[in-house]
């Protein structure tokens, strides 16, 4: 039985700042080679899914740079493979997607000509390793219209999600979007299984949102079941998170090194990591191309960066080809790719609890191609935009 | 005006018997090189970056390993609708054909297909050197020479000139003795093996000499022929260029890259070398780790020491571990406690726990090649599984069954040797 992959991936991201001015949330690279959509492009072929669309709409530029031909996924095929697909103009009128249920609306076409049985609804913003295959057949042999992904999460995260309740039967029973507190214990992931059949005759004009208009009334019929997960899940929807999942990765480093669940992404032609007779690193994650001459801790370092002799990064996450001046220091800071910070300026915190606020120091996000002058100085929480430049202060 | 059309053929049969274990298993083109590359990368993305999109490679010697490698020629973007690359095995015909007896023999078993090549001028390549080079530069040399061949030279030391063929240049560039391997010789100058052909005078030049070699080589009968009828002139190349030659010069070689004076650039600014794509994730630096001096490949998880070493991708150094002076293969573990000093290990080898690898005596020469291991380096062969608490000296050569698998628990002094039957 085959099965159809839609992978969302238009959300722009607003609390992502300045790492999305340029790009789609889940182009947004991430541990030290990947970008935030490998994780569930990797879990659709290893769960031997073929057959995928992206639906993009915000700044895809990166993504479809990223995604090319589908190669390093094994996705360029004669047939199915993947295609990312955008709003168009239909000859009559032109809309964008107003939302999640109207993206796949528009694209019905596609997922009608694409004759899976199944459709899995995806997000390209989620980092987790998950087999699809078992879900899929908790499916099949439940028979429900709709199978939802759900995990259980603590108390305070709750608002942040849609939260399920279930029956014995382990169909929902009642949902709630993003409650400002709940008693309920699971969330649904933003994973979703639909019978063909029941997602051709749901999708409408009327419907716009797949929670809302298409979810909550199956519910309600009690025709959508609820698969639980319970590895590792993160979304990135924002610094925060984002910051917080990178850095997990340190210690839940299996994530990416699991040599039979290996994350697949674009290929790289870069020369070897080259460390110098100064260089110090320790507890971080180093891609090929970098030349580190410096001290590196607790870091994630993506390709191609330089970190000069006497500069240290701590607690931070480098994106590719950004350079750090000698004698520069950066403390938990994200840097955008091409970033220069210049010799002996400082940027961010040091790993230290700020113990005037009592609770640990913001964390400095520097844009794309943005420069810091050397000896200048960055405060935590700072927010650079891409292609500033940073000054001396007087 | 037409295009003119240059094909490129790559002699990549060589047996390189001199590196030792290196060779066991693959030809010398696929010898790895600088963590994450094959000799032969070098070269074929010499073709590509100067426009050459026709390539031929030539096998013979164990060539699965780098048949395997440059597979239908992706990652130098060969694989080509129109020309791209095509590997060439020597194979029984309706007419008698044979192993190929020489360089030039290859080219000559070859000729139909030679003839039928849409192209003006073939250019001859080995796939045994690491270098970089715009070939357009000999191309328009050559055709400025007025002359039907070209042979590429560069500048040796004076202690090599024995291992090469050695050309004097006069000052229009034109070759006017040329001695192969000579004992002594006071030219500098040595052959890259890098020829370019006008096609039609290659064609019938081969015809002429097979008649009277059957083991036609370049070095030993095509230039002189042509040095003697002064038809070839020599292109200096003034690049760095490397030959490879002895399990020595790939180690010397190979750390020379750590040196920031090396003048072999993986990534200039006309782009990196070309190899096939790695899987592997970014390499981990644990806590306990650290690495000074040293190339890191992706996939690398590095929790012991590591200094003035090139590890390839997929390597494991456990905790309490140390590696200095040494060249890891891909996959290679290192267990706890381990220490390698001076070692060449090949792919998908395990060193276990306190295994002492590589110090001794290095005046004492291996027992079964004195001649290539002599200078206190010690060769681990592919897949071999080094039991804890092993010792193993300098310049020893030490491998295990083909398949893979462990020597016995006994420790090797310096300069001997362990070599499991069904190889070597």
């Amino acid at each position: 039985m085959k099965t159809l992959a839609l992978i969302l991936a238009g959300g722009t991201g607003d609390e992502l700042t300045v790492l999305t001015r340029q790009r789609a949330k889940s182009a947004l690279p991430f541990g030290g080679r990947y970008r935030v959509i490998d994780f569930c492009l990797s879990n659709c072929v290893h769960s031997g899914i073929s057959d995928i669309a992206i639906l993009a709409q915000y700044s895809p530029v990166s993504l479809i740079e990223h995604i090319g031909t589908g190669r390093p996924w094994d996705l360029d095929r004669r047939s199915g493979g993947i295609a990312i697909l955008q709003p168009s103009h239909n000859g009559q009128a032109a809309t964008w997607y107003l939302g999640t249920a109207d993206a796949l609306y528009q694209n019905m076409d596609l997922i009608v000509s694409w004759k899976s049985e199944t459709i899995l609804v995806l997000s390209g913003d989620q980092v987790y390793v998950m087999d699809y295959r078992p879900f899929i057949e908790d499916h099949l042999r439940r028979g429900c219209d709709v199978t939802i992904v759900t995990k259980e999460v603590p108390a305070s995260q709750r608002s942040r999600f849609g939260m399920v309740l279930c029956n014995k039967d382990g169909l929902v029973t009642s949902f709630k979007e993003k409650p400002t507190s709940s008693d309920y214990k699971m969330a649904s992931l933003g994973i979703y299984l639909f019978r063909r059949s029941f997602l051709l005759e749901a999708l409408s004009e009327e419907r716009v949102d797949i929670v809302f208009d298409i979810l909550m009334p199956a519910i309600e019929r009690r025709a959508v079941a609820a698969y639980p997960f319970s590895g590792y899940w993160e979304d990135i929807g924002s610094i925060a998170s984002y910051y917080r999942a990178s850095l997990q990765l340190l210690e839940r480093r299996s994530l990416i090194t699991d040599p039979d669940w290996p994350i697949f992404t674009s290929e790289s032609n870069l020369p070897p990591a080259r460390c110098t007779a100064e260089a110090r690193i320790s507890n971080s994650i180093i891609a090929d191309g970098c030349n580190i001459a410096g001290i590196v801790r607790d870091s994630i370092i993506f390709p191609g960066v330089t970190v000069e002799k006497g500069a240290v990064v701590e607690k931070s996450i480098v994106f590719p080809h950004s350079r750090i001046g000698s004698c520069a220091f950066v403390g938990r800071s994200i840097l955008d790719k091409y970033v220069s910070v210049g010799s002996g300026a400082r940027v961010g915190e040091a790993g230290r609890t700020d113990k005037q606020a009592g609770r640990l120091a913001k964390i400095a996000v520097v844009g794309r191609k943005a420069r810091i002058a050397a000896r200048a100085e960055l405060d935590c929480g700072s927010e650079v935009e891409p292609h500033a430049i940073v000054g001396r202060k007087r | 005006m037409k295009k003119e059309r240059v094909v490129a053929v790559i002699l990549a049969g060589g047996v390189g018997k001199r590196l030792s274990l290196l060779t066991r298993y693959r030809a010398k083109p696929a010898v790895p090189f600088a963590g994450r590359y094959r000799i032969i990368d070098f070269t074929l993305t010499n073709c590509i970056r100067s426009g050459i999109d026709e390539v031929y490679v030539l096998t013979q010697y164990i060539a699965r390993s780098l048949v395997k490698h440059i597979g239908v020629g992706k990652p130098w973007d060969l694989d080509r609708l129109k020309g791209g690359m095509r590997v060439l095995h020597p194979h029984l015909g309706y007419r008698a054909v044979d192993w190929y007896r020489g360089t030039a023999d290859a080219l000559y078993q070859n000729r139909s297909l030679i003839r039928r090549l849409e192209a003006d001028r073939i250019l001859i390549l080995s796939g045994d050197h690491v270098y970089r080079m715009d070939y357009r530069e000999l191309l328009d040399f050559h055709a400025q020479s007025g002359k039907p061949a070209c042979l590429g030279v560069v500048k040796v030391p004076k202690r090599l000139t024995a291992e090469f063929g050695i050309a004097t240049v006069d000052n229009e560039g034109n070759i006017t003795k040329f001695e192969e391997k000579p004992a002594k010789s006071d030219g500098r100058l040595a052959s890259m093996g890098i020829y370019i052909f006008d096609k039609k005078f290659l064609l019938s030049l081969l015809k002429l000499l097979e008649a009277k070699h059957n083991d036609l080589d370049f070095g030993k009968h095509v230039v002189p022929y042509l040095v003697g009828r002064r038809e070839i002139a020599a292109f200096h190349f003034k690049g760095y260029w490397l030959d490879i030659g002895t399990v020595k010069s790939y180690y010397r070689a190979s750390l020379e890259l750590l040196s920031e004076k090396s003048r072999l650039r993986l990534d200039s600014r006309n782009g990196p070398v070309l190899t096939v794509p790695d899987d592997s994730p970014p390499t981990v630096i644990a806590e306990s780790g650290s690495v000074e001096n040293s190339l890191v490949c992706n996939g690398c998880i590095i929790s012991g020491f590591v200094s003035n070493s090139i590890l390839s991708p997929g390597v494991r150094i456990d905790k309490g571990a140390t590696v200095n002076n040494s060249i890891i293969f891909d996959d290679c573990v290192i267990e706890s406690g381990a220490i390698l000093e001076n070692v060449i290990v090949d792919k998908a080898v395990r060193i276990g726990k306190g295994a002492i690898v590589g110090l001794g005596n290095p005046k004492i020469p291996n027992n079964l090649q004195p001649g290539y291991l002599d200078s206190g380096i010690t060769l681990i062969g592919k897949r071999t599984i080094v039991p804890s608490n092993v010792k193993i000296g300098t310049n020893c050569l030490v491998s295990g069954p083909r398949g893979g698998g462990a020597i016995p628990k006994k420790d090797i002094e310096d300069g001997g040797s362990y070599l499991e039957e069904g190889g070597a």
